[in-house]
């Protein structure tokens, strides 16, 4: 397969992971958001079904094809600080404008310009590191890439499966409690079925 | 456990974007990324271009979420507000740097770097709660206040 052909399917993915995601309005910043204020749970309900399926489909496709399969996702570096300090960052660039990767992309799909200006601001940050700090860090990386199963020493099929059904529990356990907490906001407020439950878009998501 | 069809419409979705996930690592080999899609435009394609992959497919979410919008009435263009933009801007640098900082670190390690087990997306899945955790507590402070 020619790359001008793989990078046309991949536009065609793209498109796809955009409806589903705009039509499910989903983003990570929103989701730490409504678990530090304590409510809603709504990110947190698609992350568990994102986590089951995706972890399962990513599991089989190592018994179809070798070649794919479980494989690491960027890198372990510095034994873990420099993955906790970005992970800091990233968590309060997101938090500060309201978006992350996904929300950004979603967000100017859907209009707003403000994060047009968000998604090139990331140009002055990725420079810093990649002109600035990678060269007085690199010695410090010592990279590795390791799976939790192998952390563990667990064969993945268990320890994807067991995290697969936890996260299915969860994602039970929010629905109840969202649907209990629905029932009883609709029977002590205005009566109505819709009363006060805030933006469109968090009613249609429940 | 009744489920109406507007709480599940959003799971659907949901479960789409996570099928579509999988069907495009089962057919083309490639997950979605997100932070590191972005170093093409600082000049840095990656090994065998893929992150000028990426960034296609993250092209091609924008394209997506538009005719998600549209076809939704939720499409309306909205200017950029002046007193938003240094921190949408303080925002998106800190989000520049947290990326680059580590690979993996930003929303693909909670879509495809934790269901591949992979260690680092724990351990910046954790970063991403404690940092906005303490922008959190800050910005309610300034509210409270």
């Amino acid at each position: 397969m020619s790359f001008e052909v793989l990078l046309a399917l991949g536009f065609a993915f793209g498109i796809g992971f955009g409806y589903f995601v705009q039509r499910a309005g989903f983003c990570i910043a929103v989701g730490l958001a409504e678990i530090y204020m304590g409510h809603g749970k709504r990110i947190a309900k698609l992350l568990a079904l994102i986590f089951a399926i995706t972890s399962v489909g990513f599991l089989l496709s190592g018994h179809f094809n070798p070649s794919l399969g479980l494989k690491p996702i960027g890198q372990i570096r510095g034994f873990g600080f420099y993955n906790l300090a970005a992970g800091m960052l990233f968590g309060a660039g997101i938090l500060l404008n309201g978006g992350c990767i996904l929300g950004t992309l979603r967000q100017i799909g859907e209009g707003n310009l403000t994060f047009v200006v968000v998604l090139l601001s990331f140009i002055p940050g990725m420079a810093i590191v990649v002109h600035v700090l990678d060269p007085l860090l690199v010695h410090g990386y010592h990279v590795q890439k390791p799976l939790l199963s192998g952390l563990l020493g667990a064969p993945a099929s268990y320890v994807t499966l067991a995290l697969a059904i936890a996260a299915t529990a969860w994602l039970v356990r929010l629905h109840r409690r969202s649907t209990k907490g629905r029932r009883g906001a609709s029977l002590s407020d205005t009566g109505t079925m819709d009363g006060g439950e805030g933006t469109s878009r968090e009613r249609r998501a429940g | 456990m009744p489920i109406s069809s507007r709480q599940a419409r959003p799971l659907l979705f949901a479960a789409g974007f996570a099928l579509l996930n999988v069907a495009m690592y089962f057919a083309l080999g490639k997950f979605w990324i997100g932070g590191s899609s972005f170093l093409p435009m600082i000049g840095e394609l990656g090994p065998e271009k893929k992150f000028l992959f990426a960034f296609i497919v993250n092209m091609g979410v924008i394209a997506g979420a538009f005719l998600g919008a549209t076809s939704s009435r939720e499409f309306r263009l909205r200017w950029p507000r002046p007193a938003l933009l240094p921190k949408a801007i303080l925002g998106g640098v800190l989000i520049g740097v947290g990326v680059t900082l580590a690979p993996g670190t930003c929303t693909t390690a909670f879509v495809t770097g934790l269901p591949m087990l992979s260690v680092s997306s724990f351990l910046s899945a954790a970063g991403i709660f404690i940092g906005g955790f303490i922008v959190f507590q800050f910005t309610m402070r300034r509210v409270a206040r």
